[in-house]
């Protein structure tokens, strides 16, 4: 990539708009997230789900989730984080902000697909950590959710140059990542970095949404960058992709990914990847759902 | 590895609006899936549940738990597991089975495999059915390589075996007679393309498919058969091996294993896995369905 492709990209990418009441939580909601974790204040993070009525309304509802795993409404925000933990709210707070983040209006790649698979892939970061016996799950979920902001950039910042891209990628049955490079020379991974860069991500959410194609580049501790490369192709192989046939095959155990897991998670050679997948099947229409209420009547 | 389900997915009001189940059907799952492989999905546990109500029925249990017994601690555990899995499996069969299994095969394991042969004189793929049951499958396949035929498949030889170890299965199989339940996944355009109408309303598979296969009474547990099964591309295997205790298990797929060329594929049914029972395969995954590779000689990746 030349330098004058880097500095247009740059350029385009800071001039992406968010809808308003967004920043004024998800800013400081990133801040949050940054911090270690014995840092953070319970009351810091009410307030932020409290900051507006309807992303408010929107937590609590998704708090009900059996994907988040609440069997009924919490009646407030503070019994929420009793009950879920102040990890999970957080990723539920930042679940729906970024489902309001842009405007989706006439996106070249539908955006209920793009959420499937952005909350997809969530999800499976989360339950992947949870089986190998990672620590942070919630981290891992937080890397699954955002690991492909790019793709948004692109939608919003790349308009016409996407809708080549999407359009060559159901076409050829590939990958969006080839289609991009073949296309425009650049992929979501460096759309995706100038908007981590802009929103001040933490460094292992930056790596994730850097090097999730490329995880060998990746700099060390690299098992976060791993994880949701795995669940990434694991998603797209079972009905979360991007809405189109990805004419392609996986051999997860063989992938570089997998032995950088290993060294990091010895436990990763014990799971049932068969049953894993048919898991995961399973939550498919929970999460179908759960894209549904994030994006309202935002999505046309 | 201890049974996760719950956790990622607890019974949940909005999939499930008849009355929740009794949570012995989620051990009973994992129990069917520990023995089998087999693995019942969440929407398709009151399925199991079904199952379990006629078992429970016949033997006059009264409850859930009480029938949980059975499967576990009764001296008879074994045999009611084979009728569990029975239950559970049948009418399973029909003709397209599975389109994700199909898709794979068209899209991406024909063309590696025709670009593994392509230094090879003789352009020619031997499959397997093994466990056919009445036929369904390797007419399928007989099919889609047909249709394959006319296009990138030009000019390539074919050669299905199909095998079964019963021979009434085997019998209905050679005549190919099927009705509208089999057919339920079937197109038109195949339907008109592959079959000519017979009587009672069912459809019969015409000659030039039925040339593709070659029927036989094989059991899969005899070593000295196995060992004529050589050369093969690709094995289907679909709901039989439940039958088989761990180690039988362990032997038959070890056999799949040596019979298959290097380079390829073995499959299972769609929601059927090899447990941990073979560490020589690598589990691929493709677009909607599960296959196992055996690695190629060069050590390439698939």
């Amino acid at each position: 990539m030349t330098a004058s492709v880097a500095e247009n990209i740059r350029e385009r990418v800071a001039r992406i708009e968010t809808t308003p009441a967004i920043p004024a939580v998800l800013v400081p909601l990133l801040k949050v997230l940054n911090r270690p974790a014995e840092d953070v204040d319970i009351n810091e993070v009410v307030r932020l789900v409290s900051y507006d009525n309807s992303i408010a309304a929107q937590c609590m509802r998704m708090a009900s989730s059996p994907l988040f795993g609440l069997a009924q409404q919490p009646k407030s925000i503070s019994s929420a984080v009793v009950s879920l933990g102040l990890h999970r709210v957080e990723s539920i707070l930042l679940t729906c902000c970024m489902g309001h983040a842009f405007p989706m209006k006439s996106w070249p790649l539908e955006p209920a697909a793009f959420w499937r698979h952005s909350l997809g892939c969530a999800m499976v970061c989360r339950r992947f950590s949870e089986q190998i016996g990672s620590p942070e799950t919630e981290k891992a979920y937080t890397a699954g959710l955002l690991h492909d902001i790019g793709i948004m950039a692109n939608c919003v910042a790349f308009p016409g140059e996407f809708a080549l891209v999407v359009q060559r990628a159901r076409e050829a049955q590939q990958p969006l990542f080839d289609a991009e490079l073949s296309v425009m020379g650049f992929t979501h991974c460096e759309t995706g970095q100038v908007l981590a860069e802009q929103w001040g991500l933490a460094p292992e959410i930056f790596q994730v949404i850097a090097f999730h194609h490329d995880v060998d580049h990746a700099s060390a501790p690299r098992g976060l960058v791993a994880i949701v490369h795995l669940s990434d192709l694991l998603c797209r192989m079972r009905d979360l992709g991007y809405g189109y046939y990805e004419c392609s095959k996986v051999d997860m155990i063989a992938d570089p990914a997998w032995a950088i897991l290993k060294q990091e998670y010895p436990e990763l050679e014990r799971i049932d990847l068969a049953r894993f997948t048919f898991e995961l099947d399973e939550a498919v229409a929970e999460i179908s759902e759960m894209v549904r209420m994030v994006l309202g009547s935002s999505a046309s | 590895m201890t049974p996760v389900t719950q956790a990622i997915k607890p019974p949940s009001p909005v999939a499930r609006p008849k009355e929740p189940l009794d949570p012995v059907y989620f051990q009973i799952r994992d129990l069917v899936y520990k023995v089998s492989g087999i693995y019942q999905p969440e929407e398709k546990l009151y399925l199991l549940a079904d199952g379990c109500g006629r078992r429970m029925k016949q033997l006059g249990s009264r409850s859930p738990r009480d029938y949980w017994d059975h499967l576990t601690a009764n001296p008879s555990r074994d045999g009611e597991l084979r009728q569990l899995l029975n239950e559970i499996t049948i009418g399973e069969t029909c003709l397209f089975r599975s389109q994700a299994q199909v898709d794979a095969l068209r899209k991406v394991i024909l063309p590696e495999l025709m670009a593994d042969k392509t230094r090879q004189i003789v352009k020619k793929l031997r499959i397997w059915s093994a466990g056919c049951s009445t036929g369904e499958e390797p007419y399928t396949l007989a099919m889609v390589l047909m249709e394959e035929s006319e296009g990138r498949l030009k000019g390539w030889q074919f050669e299905i075996a199909a095998t079964d170890l019963n021979d009434r299965s085997v019998e209905t199989a050679k005549a190919g007679l099927y009705g509208e339940y089999a057919l339920r996944n079937t197109t038109d355009y195949f339907k008109r393309k592959y079959f000519v109408p017979a009587e009672n309303g069912k459809l019969q598979v015409r000659q030039e498919v039925k040339k593709l296969v070659t029927f036989n009474r094989v059991n899969l547990q005899d070593d000295s058969k196995m060992l004529f099964m050589k050369g093969m591309d690709l094995v289907f295997c679909c709901n039989v091996l439940i039958y088989f205790d761990g180690v039988s298990k362990s032997r038959v797929i070890g056999h799949f294993f040596n019979n298959l060329n290097f380079g390829g594929y073995f499959f299972l049914g769609t929601s059927e896995s090899l447990l941990h029972l073979n560490d020589q395969f690598h589990l691929i995954h493709f677009p909607g369905t599960i296959g196992y590779w055996k690695p190629s000689l060069s050590g390439a990746k698939p």
